[in-house]
């Protein structure tokens, strides 16, 4: 995991826990029940025992059957409380004995019901625990054990020279519990069997396999119930537990650091920074989503209405009726009217919705790239809802986003005004020839005719404005077809914009979530771990 | 009992047995590969030698919890060093096996423990090798083996324990006054119950104010756990003298052992019964076997159908896609149209000038001709809803897979990708060698008399795309009018081919059309499919391995009787 803080503090174990917190909501419906339900238990279980007051420490005696964790009870109890027999398994549920008062919640937070008080202002404060053995054959044992061992604040393992290297001890609880090494202390009991240098000997061994185990920094003492040796020294190091009232904390912390480590293999591999989606993996999408949102269609019927509406506007008079009779392509589209509504854009093809479903799945598969299990599910299902209803919300945008609003060029009106003019022009050069026609054939003398150049001005009234017409409707239409062009660029400017709008709020972010779910995971899981 | 055959048949089984692999994780594989395993050692350490030479010497396994003092009553019981002991744990790392000289020979070779090499002289410590020891204070057919401690915290040892007492004809086994509890040992002593191994206990370093309650509390657990039958041997505590237990201590050990010496009855009937015992306990055990072989075929046909039948869905969502009508793009669709004529068919088919016009407009704007247009349109359509429908086929079948403890093993961490790498060409391939044949398809129709001339004058390629695109609306039945309605975008293109060929060849020529476009985007998606189910059958045992062990174990069985 690399380091995203500064390595000066440790940090406390309020940021820890609130670090632990953020993380139970990131991983709940994301990871696997046993993990959240783990990282889940351990937040509970801290909020209920620093509710309950640092200033009571639980030390828990633990070991194998015939250790003498009785006897080392007993002893430090200073009188016969727990029952030591020759049978084995000899202790049956855990025993309290409580120095002080106040401690009854406690108690029942730990589910002990057997206490006993002591008073003794040298060791005020101390909770002491005898519990069952761990490895005989009655597993109901072993069960209360597990349950203790989740709950106190100190542990002090009692071995003897006999089973101090049992499998069940060393791979049961002191390797998983090698975080916890600041709360443990390990006892050599029954040291009154061996001679000096065997006792050395052992005890080294003793050592070597902690620290195999993981916890360096574990004392070892070496005691006997039977002879009182060692004795002070073991209650000496519980009295300092006791007194500096830190071991709630320590085995808190040491907790959060046992689960940032089981959990170390989410965050393992690849940079945990933000993964930033390509824009080509961005065009791709937009290209897929507007084929299938029918964005070229409705481009396509913007230029044509655009050459119909100029053709209407300044078209040749003679031939403009006839257009009225062709459709307007954008009404056709229901386009024409303000925005809102649903237009009657052809769906989408099945080619074009696998495509949009490829492009998809091509974004959720690369922003996912090198996220561990269970992520790069997580993001494509983020990422592909249902293809139908982002279908919907595309014709929505499209049809929102006023594309029949085509306003006319001012030109147009001049252009349409020198177009009646030339048609008057027409018009009165042919009622001139007319009357002039009507004259001659009545056999009435025609008054002279204004000509210009040999040409008579009626005649040239005519052609002018017949032809002038025409050729100004050509040099309209294909003023048009370049307004058209320019309009339908700037429309799907404007609609690949909506949809890529659209891409981003219901694809992109989705899936940037999801991804930086994973990124606020591995921080979370950093701070709560973090320093050590 | 036949010694040859069932000789034999106990190979036969252990033949069987080692070649049973369980890659896949069902409920029952891992206890099944621990039953392989133990049956197997249990076999070559004990069974075939046993089985050879019924009268070799009784092999006594001294085995316990560690720091109960197995190596310190060897040495006590032969009467000097010859197994290092000490505080120390784990203190025994090397077997170590003592026996008369004259015993020697039987345990020179490769009789038992054939994986153990042998040494004499001083044992070196941590080498994983039989130390053999000969001392003439060891009676004659009796062996003692110091066996490492079977709850150790090294787990070579108690691996290597396991698999000495397995070996055993007889099983001391030693415990404490301090240890008698521990789970640990008391899995062993009831695996030794299961196999009717012949078994002792010792147990040691009682204390005098335990020698009242403590061997009595003992047999009474041993009799809860129908081991009622074993003799407690109680080693009272005593401190030790030059490193031995004082023979006063050791009595009832060195008595029992006596006894056993000089009775050869006795001695072989320890054997039998550990010998029958083991040999009756080999059916149950294999029986896991078998059946685990059976749940590992099962769970892979189970995969392996799962993915088929998810990607037969993916072909069955295709044909709907495809048959959704336009493959096509609006724009290309509209550009077809215009090409074929908005109007008349008729009118088209014959105005061949409009045509050229269309070629002509062609080649100024520079764009591809139509039916070009629309063969890589319906090329590029199929890609993008194949390529769809199979990636989504592959993350059904991972989830599905994931759901199940096999499954989820082989999809973990993308182990079978999504698509095989090729897919996109391969569909390519695919589609292009279809449109090939789909135009061999019309130029065959079109060789008729009557059609011939019509097709010359739209073109082969012309009249192909339309067939392409009446395959995608081809709705089976319908004729006419009806497609229109029906068909929508692809009814000019129907109306166009029924003009050249007539109904009833349209009909055939586009179902015909459409069944080999299925069948081969089947073959794609079958190969795809077979991926995972490769990946769920690699390593899985041939059906008929079951059968054979649960033979094999039936001539066992037969032999026994």
């Amino acid at each position: 995991m690399r380091s995203v803080l500064p390595r000066t503090k440790e940090p406390p174990l309020r940021d820890r826990l609130a670090a632990l917190r953020e993380l139970v909501e990131v991983a709940e419906g994301r990871l696997e029940g046993a993990e959240v339900a783990a990282a889940r238990a351990l937040l509970e279980r801290a909020e209920e025992r620093l509710g309950l007051g640092s200033d009571r420490t639980v030390v828990a005696l633990a070991g194998a059957t015939g250790s003498g964790k009785s006897s080392l009870f007993n002893a430090l109890a200073g009188e016969e409380l727990s029952r030591v027999g020759v049978t084995r398994p000899t202790t049956d549920s855990p025993l309290a004995c409580v120095w002080g008062s106040g401690s009854e919640e406690l108690l029942d937070w730990l589910r002990v019901p057997k206490r006993h008080h002591k008073e003794d202002p040298a060791l005020e404060g101390l909770v002491l625990l005898d519990l069952p053995d761990h490895d005989s054959t009655e597993v109901h044992h072993r069960l209360e054990v597990d349950r203790l061992v989740r709950l106190v604040d100190v542990f002090v393992w009692v071995v003897d020279p006999q089973k101090y290297a049992d499998a069940a001890l060393h791979e049961g609880y002191l390797r998983p519990l090698a975080a916890h090494a600041a709360v443990t202390l390990v006892v050599l009991n029954h040291i009154d069997h061996l001679s000096d240098v065997e006792r050395r000997q052992c005890q080294k061994d003793l050592e070597r396999l902690l620290e195999a185990d993981g916890l360096r920094r574990v004392r070892v003492l070496a005691t006997s119930a039977r002879t009182g040796e060692g004795m002070d020294a073991l209650k000496a190091a519980i009295k300092r537990r006791v007194e500096e009232e830190r071991a709630v904390t320590e085995r808190l912390t040491a907790d959060l650091h046992q689960l940032a480590r089981d959990l170390s293999y989410l965050c393992r591999g690849k940079d945990v920074k933000r993964t930033v989606i390509p824009e080509a993996e961005r065009e791709r999408l937009v290209d897929a989503l507007s084929g299938a949102a029918g964005v070229p269609v409705v481009t396509r019927a913007v230029a044509r209405t655009h050459r119909r509406d100029a053709g209407l506007a300044m078209g040749w008079p003679f031939t403009r009726w006839l257009r009225r009779f062709r459709p307007d392509p954008l009404r056709r589209l229901h386009l024409r009217q303000e925005a809102g509504g649903r237009t009657s854009l052809p769906p989408a093809s099945p080619a074009q919705r696998a495509e949009v479903e490829n492009a998809v799945r091509r974004v959720a598969t690369g922003a996912a790239t090198g996220l561990p299990d269970p992520w790069p599910v997580l993001v494509r299902s983020r990422a592909g809802g249902s293809v139908d209803q982002l279908l919907d919300a595309m014709d929505e945008v499209v049809g929102g986003a006023g594309v029949g609003n085509l306003d006319r060029p001012r030109w147009w009106s001049a252009a349409g005004v020198l177009q009646v003019i030339l048609t008057t022009m027409a018009f009165l050069g042919f009622a001139w020839l007319a009357l002039l026609f009507g004259l001659e054939w009545l056999q009435i003398p025609r008054p002279p005719t204004p000509e210009v150049r040999e040409l008579p001005w009626p005649t040239l009234l005519l052609i002018g404005g017949l032809l002038g017409g025409f050729l100004l409707s050509l040099l309209c239409a294909q003023l048009a077809r370049f307004g058209a062009a320019r309009r339908r660029r700037r429309v799907e400017q404007r609609l690949r914009g909506a949809v890529g709008d659209l891409a981003e709020s219901s694809i992109l972010a989705p899936v940037e979530e999801e991804v930086a779910s994973h990124h606020s995971f591995c921080r979370a899981l950093e701070l709560m771990g973090g320093g050590r | 009992m036949d010694s040859q055959g069932m000789h034999d048949a106990v190979v036969s089984l252990a033949e069987e047995l080692r070649g049973a692999e369980f890659p896949l994780r069902t409920t029952g594989s891992d206890e099944a590969r621990a039953v392989k395993q133990e049956l197997i050692g249990q076999i070559d350490d004990y069974l075939l030698p046993r089985l050879r030479q019924i009268g070799a010497p009784l092999l006594t396994v001294i085995g316990g919890s560690t720091g109960a003092g197995k190596s310190t009553l060897v040495n006590s019981l032969v009467g000097r060093t010859v197994s290092t002991a000490g505080v120390l744990r784990p203190t025994t790392t090397t077997p170590i096996l003592v026996c008369h000289p004259v015993d020697l020979g039987w345990f020179e070779g490769n009789r038992i423990l054939p994986g153990l090499p042998r040494q004499t002289g001083a044992p070196a410590t941590g080498s994983r090798a039989l130390h053999l020891v000969v001392d003439p204070d060891v009676p004659e057919g009796i062996a003692l083996l110091d066996a490492p401690d079977v709850d150790s915290v090294v787990e070579a040892n108690r691996e290597l324990a396991a698999q000495l007492l397995v070996a055993a004809d007889l099983w001391l086994f030693v415990t404490t006054a301090s240890r008698y509890a521990d789970a640990v040992p008391w899995e062993f002593l009831r695996k030794a119950r299961a196999r009717s191994t012949a078994l002792a206990l010792v147990l040691n370093r009682v204390p005098q104010e335990g020698l009242d309650a403590v061997p009595g509390h003992l047999a009474e657990m041993l009799r809860r756990e129908g081991l009622g039958d074993a003799p407690v041997l109680t080693v009272p505590e005593a401190p030790l003298e030059d490193g031995l237990i004082p023979a006063g201590a050791l009595e009832p050990v060195t008595s029992w052992l006596h006894h056993l010496a000089v009775d050869a009855d006795a001695r072989a009937r320890v054997i039998r019964t550990t010998l029958e015992g083991a040999i009756s306990s080999l059916a149950p055990r294999a029986s896991v076997i078998g059946a685990e072989l059976d749940a590992q075929v099962a769970a892979a046909s189970a995969l392996a159908d799962e993915a088929h039948r998810i990607y037969d869905l993916a072909l069955h969502e295709i044909e709907q896609s495809l048959s959704g009508g336009a493959l096509l793009r609006a724009e290309v669709l509209a550009r077809w149209h215009e090409f074929i004529g908005t109007g008349d068919v008729m009118r088209s088919l014959q105005s061949a000038v409009g045509r050229f016009r269309d070629r002509l407009n062609d080649l100024v704007l520079g764009r591809p001709p139509v039916e070009a247009e629309v063969r890589t349109e319906v090329e590029r359509g199929i890609e993008a809803i194949v390529l769809a429908a199979s990636d989504k086929a592959a993350e059904r079948v991972i989830e599905a897979w994931r759901a199940t403890p096999s499954g989820r093993a082989l999809v973990e961490g993308d182990a079978v990708p999504l698509r095989s790498s090729n897919l996109s060409s391969a569909v390519d391939t695919e589609v292009r060698a279809w449109q090939a044949s789909v135009l061999e398809l019309v130029r065959r129709q079109g060789a008729g008399k009557r059609a011939a001339g019509r097709v010359v004058s739209v073109g082969v390629n012309a009249a192909g795309a339309a067939l392409m695109i009446a395959v995608f609306a081809h709705t089976g039945g319908l004729t006419g009018g009806e497609v229109v309605v029906a068909g929508g975008t692809a009814a000019l293109s129907q109306r166009l081919l029924e003009a050249l060929f007539g109904d009833e060849a349209v009909r055939a020529l586009t179902t015909r059309a459409r069944s080999e476009l299925l069948a081969r985007l089947q073959k794609l998606l079958v190969a795809e499919a077979e991926r995972f189910a490769q990946a769920a059958r690699a390593g899985v045992p041939a059906p008929d391995r079951a059968q054979a062990v649960r033979t094999a174990v039936e001539s066992v069985s037969a032999a026994a009787s």
